[in-house]
């Protein structure tokens, strides 16, 4: 293949033995030519060959194709880089001289001995075979070593000392230092930064190593067996190199040689650094003092704590908060009963107490809650906010006919004067008997009960009914009857001889209109007072003009009394609702708007359009007024209402007004107003001052109405589901929810005394998780910020 | 009352927050954990009914309704209680329950903020996740053009000069005249934890994260630097060691700084450099806003503030009127309280007037160094209209400031510390690299040490960001012992030390392919690319597709 080859200067020696000279006619002989001449001689069968070399690249490397014989290389002269780099294990080669970089790069197989120094990167790469190092050697010896397992180790054996970067990466074969006459820096015999990045492989060395790579390599004990491997090693090692009277030096002392091993994978994690708890302790609170950084001003304990705690570390607080706040039945009731307690007592099968404690509120339970009132309670029903029907507090009123009296406080011997004995005046002196007072009702009619009793229809409230509570007030108060007109000199009177007094005179004159013909019409007080007295008479078409509540009163009682149709006419939308509007549609009532009237004639109410709606009868129905003749000008009017402030109090010192002189409102809301009176001047009387904070309403939307069955409530007639289907908003129903839906199970029921119980929250086992608040049918649960700790 | 239904402007349904929850009534065991950890009370119990009817095959009875009632974990749908997405319940939940997932499409929530004529306030950071570091590459990767270098092997000189250093003439000059004054210079690590005040962070927190400086100067041998913010610093460490490893700030509030002054003739060590914060990138021309109800007896303690007073600090520093009086006035003052040892460096947030500020510090021959805080920056608690729509980038700034000095022949005299969302993406050190090589002698970082060091799960797409309200779940930003002894400042330490250690291998594995030299690559430009012409024009550095 090389027209030249027979150029080649072969010198065949003894036992086909070759000199291959490095340096011909030409001058220095290529490295690829020097390669290509020593392969020629091995093909040939040379087993023998020595070359004078002049730097050429990788000399004795390669020879693979033996044929199984083993060939000899001999170096002489100056050996370039890489001697014996792929080596191949049926290779020996040998430098009479001192090498340059990488002998036995890549080596895989090949015996290589270098009697001298050799410079860097010794072994780099070597897979197999072994290197025999007769001096020092340069940085990055035994670097990226292998261990096949199908083949010995690797082995490397140096006399002297290493360079640095020693055994970088090493991953397998066995490395042999033995410190004779090293250059190396007293105590670096392996040089600088040995073993970073070793992950296999052993190295033994004989002399003072002050580092190696602790990440990736650890010092080991040397066992027998690789002693004895040691020593043999270094008997053929010391032959190899010509220096068997070493071989005493080197092995007299076994603990002269120490021994580094690769860190295994999972000793590499845990590197000895120290750990982050104890540079803590020993350093950080050591300078800083105890309790570290803010030891010195801060007491609270630092110390790790969960996500989930209890005790003082919870960050909320269930608190049970039973009735603090009003319920919106009782909210809404002007009378201020707690509809929700009554509901609860029945809950309880207290009937009697929960009947009873009305008293406490209106003299006029059953009549008003049981028939006259529209239920404001019902209408703020949290059910109803919720699309369910309300509970039927008019169940509960009616059946508080048969409530017992209560028990007055010891009488105080004060007089309060009440003029008016309807129900705002009733309830006044109701409330001031109860206080212990003595109330005396001026009025000028023959009994007690104002309109209730002469102009509200029979149909509306049965006579028994209201008979019957009457009575019980009646029993309790004084009366004085009004004989004569009453008068501004009886009023100053009347004032000058009690403590307090309150005006009750309601609204008595009816409004009248100013259209022509209205002398042909009746004013419906009229017409009901007679009316309830069966002194009306009717017949034919009656026209009510004013088409409210008491307008659907007039016509309800005019169909009773024989009319053959009613008409309600008004100028807006009617302003009539609940039973009295229902009441008069049932009968056939209609309801005519909006409409004017010009003029009544005797054929009918003639419309500012001209039509005539016909009429036997009109009716007019635009409301009433007080008469306030008496009033001595001390006493400040409004449009000609009494004005009162938010406490009923008038322009004149201890006289109060109440009831539809101050504003037309609901019966209800008279009595209420009477509740408020009573509390002021008995308040007055004891030289307090009575407060009217009211409690927070419940938040309705705490309330859970999912625990209840929409459909039953449709037909709840008996105090017993009345009571079941009440939400009991803010009132503990004693239902046992919170102590259920508890997951630490911190929620406990305790009796106290008097019958009474609670809930609580054991602290030690609560987490603030809020399920009690979230869970209770009431909203009596309240979840707070838990104290703040520092 | 209301009539059922009822539509309100702000009544939101549970699809119009930002986060629903995703609770499984299946795996629900009902233990209370979640709701007891929810730091916003956005989840609570909720009682249900089920209907059902029933019916009988054949209707020979008549059909019925059968109620049943169930517990479940219910979310609250009220602005103030909104999911804020931090995932403490599905933390805590040993069934995997439940979990918030983020809604799909723009939440509504955002309209209703502003309930009160209040703006939204919230911690956190700017919200977009787009990172302009993050695109800039290395392309320069030495393979034989010049000495290889191995990340793994070689040794590299990850140290930064924090101080003035005049030229060699003028030193010379300097220290050879008896009253003449050399300006102190600290060799640091180039990555610093920036300014997070006591107070902002936590007790554990900030004790943690001074812990794990300590361990890696003391243990590991780097020098790494932490600034204190602006929030006074705890008399034990002022009278440490470890004050050498800190740098003080001092911004417009002044909080704690009577405290500083007093533990001065205590001091073992002088503090590493006086930081003087004039804005912040998060939030610039607004002050820090800690709230009453973080200010307890221990920030009291350190501010020098009496407790439950909010702290705002004003926007600016209040007795300065010009911009040389300004950097002068305050740079003098703050030399003459160390003896003139410690170098002392104005912070800004990034701006277009950055340049005027650092033609200022360049003829203030006391000024050690220039530190820009871009609008990635991170705050404890800001208004989210400063947050997410002021502030200047850090790139252009520092480019702009470092080819600035270059012009002037001071770009080895002035060292520029760059901050603002370094790491915003998690890629913590090609970023820092990256504004190394823009020109940045150092780097501060903040938001990246607290996700790192402390678990925080904020993002730049508006997840948890409640720093500012004292109810961090992970205790980071809370000075409730409640939440923050969540935290173990040990921990903290630790992931702080892996954090730079970590940090330190990704920066030779940047550098050492880049060939050269082993030295910090500052200004480095030529190795820098992007793939976007005109940020590749703007920055002076090569586009590359």
């Amino acid at each position: 293949m090389w027209s030249d080859r027979d150029a080649f200067p072969v010198t065949p020696g003894g036992d086909c033995t070759v000199f291959i000279q490095g340096r011909d006619a030409n001058g220095r002989v290529d490295s690829r030519i020097l390669e290509e001449r020593i392969q020629e001689a091995v093909r040939q069968g040379c087993t023998k060959i020595e070359v004078q070399a002049y730097g050429q690249h990788g000399i004795g490397g390669r020879l693979w194709f033996t044929g199984g014989s083993h060939v000899k290389v001999d170096v002489f002269g100056h050996p370039g880089q890489r001697v014996g780099a792929m080596g191949s294990p049926f290779t020996t080669v040998e430098v009479h001289a001192p090498a340059s970089d990488d002998v036995g790069w890549l080596n895989a197989g090949a015996t290589i001995i270098v009697h001298g120094d050799a410079t860097n990167g010794v072994a780099n790469a070597m897979a197999q075979g072994r290197i025999y190092i007769a001096g020092d050697i340069g940085a990055r010896g035994m670097t990226m070593t292998k261990h096949n397992p199908r083949f010995d180790p690797p082995e490397l054996w140096v006399l002297g000392g290493t360079g640095d970067s020693f055994a970088e990466f090493m991953a397998g074969g066995i490395a042999v230092v033995c410190g004779i006459d090293s250059r190396s820096k007293e105590g670096y015999i392996l040089g600088h930064r040995p073993c970073v990045g070793m992950v296999g492989g052993k190295i033994f060395f004989r002399g003072h190593q002050k580092e190696i790579s602790d990440a990736d390599a650890v010092f080991v004990r040397i066992t027998d067996e690789e002693w004895d491997w040691l020593r043999s090693g270094l008997s053929r090692f010391l032959k190899a190199i010509g220096k068997e009277y070493l071989e005493e030096e080197l092995t007299h002392d076994r603990s002269a040689w120490e021994l580094v091993v690769a860190r295994r994978p999972s000793e590499k994690r845990t590197r000895d650094r120290i750990p982050m708890g104890r540079f803590r302790k020993e350093v950080w609170d050591r300078e800083l003092g105890p309790g570290g950084l803010i030891g010195d001003i801060s007491k609270v304990d630092s110390s790790r704590i969960g996500v989930i705690e209890t005790g003082e570390l919870r960050r909320f607080v269930p608190h049970w908060e039973n009735e603090s706040a009003m319920s919106p039945c009782q909210a809404a009731c002007p009378t201020g009963i707690p509809v929700q307690k009554r509901w609860s007592l029945v809950r309880m099968g207290e009937i009697e107490k929960a009947v009873d404690l009305a008293l406490a509120y209106t003299p006029f339970p059953a009549t008003v809650c049981g028939y006259l009132c529209p239920n404001l309670c019902m209408e703020a029903c949290t059910r109803r906010a919720k699309g369910m029907t309300p509970v039927d507090t008019s169940v509960l009123g009616r059946a508080s006919i048969e409530a017992k009296d209560p028990s007055p406080s010891p009488p105080s011997g004060r007089k309060v004067a009440i003029i008016g004995g309807g129900p705002a005046g009733l309830s006044v002196a109701w409330q001031l008997w109860m206080k212990g007072h003595d109330p005396v009702v001026f009025d000028r009619d023959a009994r007690l009960g104002g309109k209730i009793r002469d102009v509200i229809p029979f149909s509306r409230i049965p006579k028994e009914v209201f008979d019957r509570e009457l009575r019980r007030v009646e029993e309790k108060i004084t009366r004085v009857r009004l004989e004569d007109p009453f008068s501004e000199q009886l009023f100053e009177d009347i004032v000058n001889r009690h403590d307090f007094t309150v005006i009750a005179v309601g609204a008595n004159d009816p409004r009248t209109l100013s259209v022509k013909g209205a002398r042909r019409t009746i004013a419906a007080l009229d017409f009901l007072r007679a009316a309830k007295r069966n002194k009306m008479k009717v017949k034919g078409n009656v026209v009510v003009i004013g088409a409210g509540n008491v307008g659907c009163d007039v016509a309800t009682e005019a169909y009773r009394l024989g009319a053959s149709s009613v008409t309600l006419v008004d100028i807006q939308k009617p302003a009539s609702f609940g039973k009295e509007r229902e009441a008069a549609e049932a009968l056939g009532a209609k309801f005519v708007w909006p409409v004017r009237t010009e003029r009544i004639t005797d054929d009918g109410v003639v419309l500012s359009d001209g039509s005539t709606i016909p009429a036997d009868m009109v009716v007019v129905s635009i409301g009433d007024t007080p008469n306030l003749e008496f009033l001595p000008d001390t006493i400040d009017t409004e449009s000609g209402m009494i004005r009162v402030d938010e406490r009923y109090r008038t322009s004149r010192d201890r006289v109060y007004a109440i009831g539809d002189c101050v504003r037309q409102g609901l019966i209800t809301d008279a009595i209420g107003a009477g509740r408020i009176v009573a509390s002021d001047i008995d308040a007055r009387l004891k030289g307090e001052d009575a407060t009217f904070d009211r409690m927070p309403s419940v938040d309705v939307a705490r309330i859970r109405l999912e625990y209840y069955e929409p459909q039953a409530l449709t037909e709840h007639d008996d105090l017993a589901s009345c009571a079941q289907t009440c939400a009991s908003c803010g009132l503990c129903r004693d239902c046992g929810m919170c102590e259920a839906v508890c997951p630490t199970q911190a929620i406990s029921r305790r009796e106290l005394q008097g019958g009474l119980f609670e809930y609580a929250a054991d602290p030690g086992k609560c987490i603030g998780c809020g399920f009690c608040a979230g869970a209770c049918p009431c909203g009596i649960w309240e979840m707070r910020e838990n104290d703040p700790l520092v | 009352m209301e009539p059922m239904g009822t539509l309100r402007p702000n009544l939101l349904s549970p699809r119009d927050l930002p986060w629903r929850i995703v609770w499984d009534r299946d795996r629900c065991t009902l233990c209370g954990r979640c709701t007891a950890a929810c730091p916003t009370r956005s989840i609570e119990l909720g009682v249900h009914r089920k209907r059902s009817l029933e019916v009988k095959a054949g209707l020979a009875v008549k059909p019925s309704n059968v109620y049943a009632v169930y517990h479940g974990i219910d979310q609250v749908a009220h602005a103030s209680r909104v999911c804020v997405g931090c995932g403490l319940c599905s933390q805590v939940c040993p069934n995997a329950a439940i979990f918030p997932v983020r809604s799909e499409e723009i939440d509504k929530v955002r309209f209703h903020v502003s309930e009160g004529g209040e703006p939204r306030r919230r911690g956190g950071r700017r919200n977009d996740p787009n990172s302009l570091l993050d695109r800039i590459k290395f392309i320069r990767i030495s393979m034989l053009t010049d000495p290889a270098l191995d990340a793994g092997r070689h040794e590299f000189e990850l140290r930064t000069l924090l101080g003035r250093i005049p030229p060699p003439e003028d030193m010379l000059e300097e220290a050879s005249r008896p009253d003449g004054w050399v300006p102190p210079v600290r060799e640091v690590y180039p990555l610093m934890v920036g300014g997070m005040s006591f107070g902002a962070l936590s007790p554990t927190m900030w004790e943690g994260l001074q812990m794990g400086v300590a361990y890696l100067n003391e243990e590991l041998g780097m020098p790494v630097r932490i600034c204190t913010g602006e929030g006074g610093c705890p008399p034990r460490l002022l009278r440490s060691r470890f004050l050498k490893y800190v740098i003080l700030q001092i911004a417009s509030g002044y909080f704690g700084w009577d405290e500083i002054l007093h533990a001065l003739p205590d001091m073992k060590e002088d503090p590493c450099a006086i930081e003087i914060k004039y804005g912040q990138g998060a939030k610039p021309g607004d002050g820090g806003l800690l709230m009453w109800y973080k200010v307890n007896s221990l920030i009291g303690a350190i501010r020098g503030v009496p407790v439950g007073v909010s702290l705002p600090s004003p926007p600016t520093h209040q007795t300065k009127y010009s911009i040389e009086e300004s950097v002068a006035k305050m740079i003098q003052s703050m030399y003459m309280a160390w003896g003139f040892r410690v170098p002392v460096y104005p912070k800004i947030s990034g701006t277009t007037t950055a340049l005027a500020v650092l033609n200022n510090i360049a003829r203030n021959p006391y000024a050690a160094a220039l530190a820009i805080d871009g609008e990635d920056g991170g705050t404890g608690a800001a208004y989210n209209v400063s947050m997410n729509h002021m502030g200047h980038p850090i790139a252009s700034n520092v480019r702009d400031a470092y080819l600035n000095l270059v012009r002037i022949g001071k770009q080895n005299e002035i060292p520029i510390v760059a901050a603002g969302g370094v790491g915003k993406n998690g890629n913590l050190a090609a970023n820092a690299a990256a504004l190394i090589m823009l020109g940045a002698s150092a780097v501060q970082v903040g938001k990246y040490i607290m996700q790192a060091c402390g678990g925080c799960v904020g993002s730049e797409t508006d997840r948890c960001n409640i720093c500012n309200i004292g109810l961090c779940p992970k205790g980071i930003t809370s000075q409730d012992p409640r939440i923050y002894r969540r935290l173990d400042p040990e921990d903290v330490a630790q992931r702080l030390v892996d954090v730079f250690v970590s940090f330190d291998v990704e920066l030779k594995k940047i550098m050492a392919p880049l060939g050269r030299s082993t030295s910090l690559p500052i200004g480095m430009s030529d190795a820098l690319g992007i793939d976007d012409e005109g940020a590749a024009k703007r920055l002076g550095i090569q586009y590359v597709v």
